[in-house]
């Protein structure tokens, strides 16, 4: 059929090329105008953006599930061969978590003590929104994840996203069953934080690379390599004393600060809700059990 | 179904593999893979894969279809919308206009044209990036993009030729 249609395609070629020439140029000007309105932040955009992530989540966990399972048989087999010296690590990791496990029950109590003779407001109940991760950002700009859980499951914009060792990041945009995670390695990441032995308050500043920035510290504050680093809690949008990291490097201008989260390695995060106790209404506290899943079974 | 319209169906469907395969790609290059390297920096499957179809399929790679492409692999990642999609026609745009340079010639000079095109496209994409955030955005990333994917730009066009001389013959 090609040589009927040649004679065609030849009359209809100029008219073609004139066309797709300006379709070309068009949809890079759209782009252009996109970039324009992405920054501006225009609501629309953001619709699109979450109602597209809804509809991919599921794919993209269908995708992830086999290169989990590939990772899970990979480490299994590797976790064989060092079976009897994990066993004998974990046999003395055990007994001395032990001793700190009554060290911590010591302390809790009298703690408890001192907030009842003080008639201090305690923490409220922090709960925890488990999800998997099945996207990070792909491209070299950004640092973010995303999220299976949305705002069906009690997940809103600005809550802290825990992994097991530390602080991951916050919320920064959530459709209906994903979300989106900043992390706090994020060029726009900005976290109050503070030093846990010396309680000197700082600024945790991301810069895209995978050492985040400790900066606003008081002139006068002692900071050595080795320190950990902890959320204040200031501003009341994320818990206070999360663990974060701790000190890496300290420079003339820098302090770095290397963080317990293996970046590589996140599969499943931890959405917290959280609010300051007498700061929101008590109906939907976040620490409700009767707004989450877990009380409703 | 006619003989016609299962010929018609068969090479519509035949004809979608460029774009399948690259939306596929899109939603690979976003999901974690655990691979150290990656969790910093996925390669740059769209770039290659665009860059790929646009040269030896340029009609079943069309600009709407490379401005779709983008746009949700920005949604995807979290990126500057519009980013992605701009970056893409560029390549895209290269391509086709040279595209008689690379079509039946040896494949080191489309890895060289790659080579080029790739690394033209990462400097403009970090300057954009740079305006866009009105910071100083750092550029190791980015590098470190460009040069693991014009590592694997050999192993992907291997795969793209596959498919273009065993499924896509004769569209």
């Amino acid at each position: 059929m090609a040589p009927r249609q040649a004679t065609v395609f030849k009359m209809a070629w100029p008219l073609k090329t004139i066309l797709q020439r300006s379709a070309f140029l068009a949809l890079i000007a759209l782009s252009i105008a996109l970039l324009f309105l992405g920054k501006a932040n225009v609501g629309v955009i953001e619709t699109l953006r979450t109602r597209t992530t809804d509809i991919l989540t599921p794919v993209l966990v269908t995708i992830s599930e086999p290169v989990d399972a590939f990772h899970k048989a990979v480490s299994r087999v590797q976790r064989l061969t060092s079976l009897i010296e994990e066993n004998e690590r974990l046999r003395e990791e055990n007994a001395r978590l032990l001793r700190w496990q009554a060290v911590g029950r010591t302390l809790e109590q009298e703690n408890e003590n001192y907030r009842q003779l003080l008639n201090a407001l305690s923490d409220p109940l922090v709960l925890p929104i488990t999800a998997r991760v099945v996207g990070d950002s792909g491209g070299p700009f950004v640092r973010t994840l995303l999220v299976n859980a949305g705002r069906r499951d009690g997940v809103h914009v600005g809550q802290a996203v825990v992994a097991p060792l530390g602080l991951v990041g916050r919320i920064a945009e959530v459709g209906d069953r994903s979300a989106r995670v900043l992390l706090l390695t994020d060029l726009n990441s900005r976290i109050p934080v503070v030093l846990e032995q010396s309680r000197h308050k700082g600024i945790l500043v991301g810069d895209n690379s995978a050492f985040p920035r400790l900066e606003f510290l008081p002139a006068t504050a002692a900071v050595a390599p080795g320190d950990r680093v902890v959320t204040s809690g200031d501003g009341g949008m994320l818990p206070a004393g999360r663990p974060i990291g701790i000190i890496s490097s300290v420079t003339d201008q820098r302090v770095r600060v290397q963080t317990f989260t293996d970046w590589s390695r996140l599969e499943y995060v931890s959405v917290l809700r959280y609010d300051l106790p007498g700061m929101s209404n008590p109906q939907d506290n976040p620490g409700d059990l009767g707004e989450s899943r877990l009380g409703g079974r | 179904m006619t003989p016609i319209i299962a010929y018609q169906f068969n090479r519509i469907l035949r004809g979608s593999i460029p774009f399948a395969v690259t939306f596929l790609l899109a939603l690979i290059s976003v999901v974690p893979t655990g691979i150290g390297v990656f969790a910093v920096v996925t390669p740059s499957f769209l770039g290659i894969s665009v860059f790929y179809w646009s040269i030896h399929r340029p009609y079943l790679m069309s600009a709407p279809l490379v401005f779709i492409l983008g746009v949700l692999f920005d949604f995807l990642s979290g990126g500057p919308l519009g980013l992605s999609s701009l970056l893409l026609l560029l390549i895209h745009g290269i391509a086709m206009s040279q595209r008689r340079v690379f079509v039946g010639k040896a494949f080191l000079l489309t890895w060289f044209g790659y080579i080029v095109v790739a690394f033209s496209i990462a400097v403009l994409s970090w300057i954009i990036a740079c305006l866009y955030f009105l910071s100083f955005v750092p550029l190791m990333p980015v590098i470190a993009q460009f040069l693991i994917s014009l590592l694997i730009f050999p192993l992907f066009a291997w795969a793209f030729s596959l498919l273009q001389n065993n499924v896509l013959r004769h569209t």
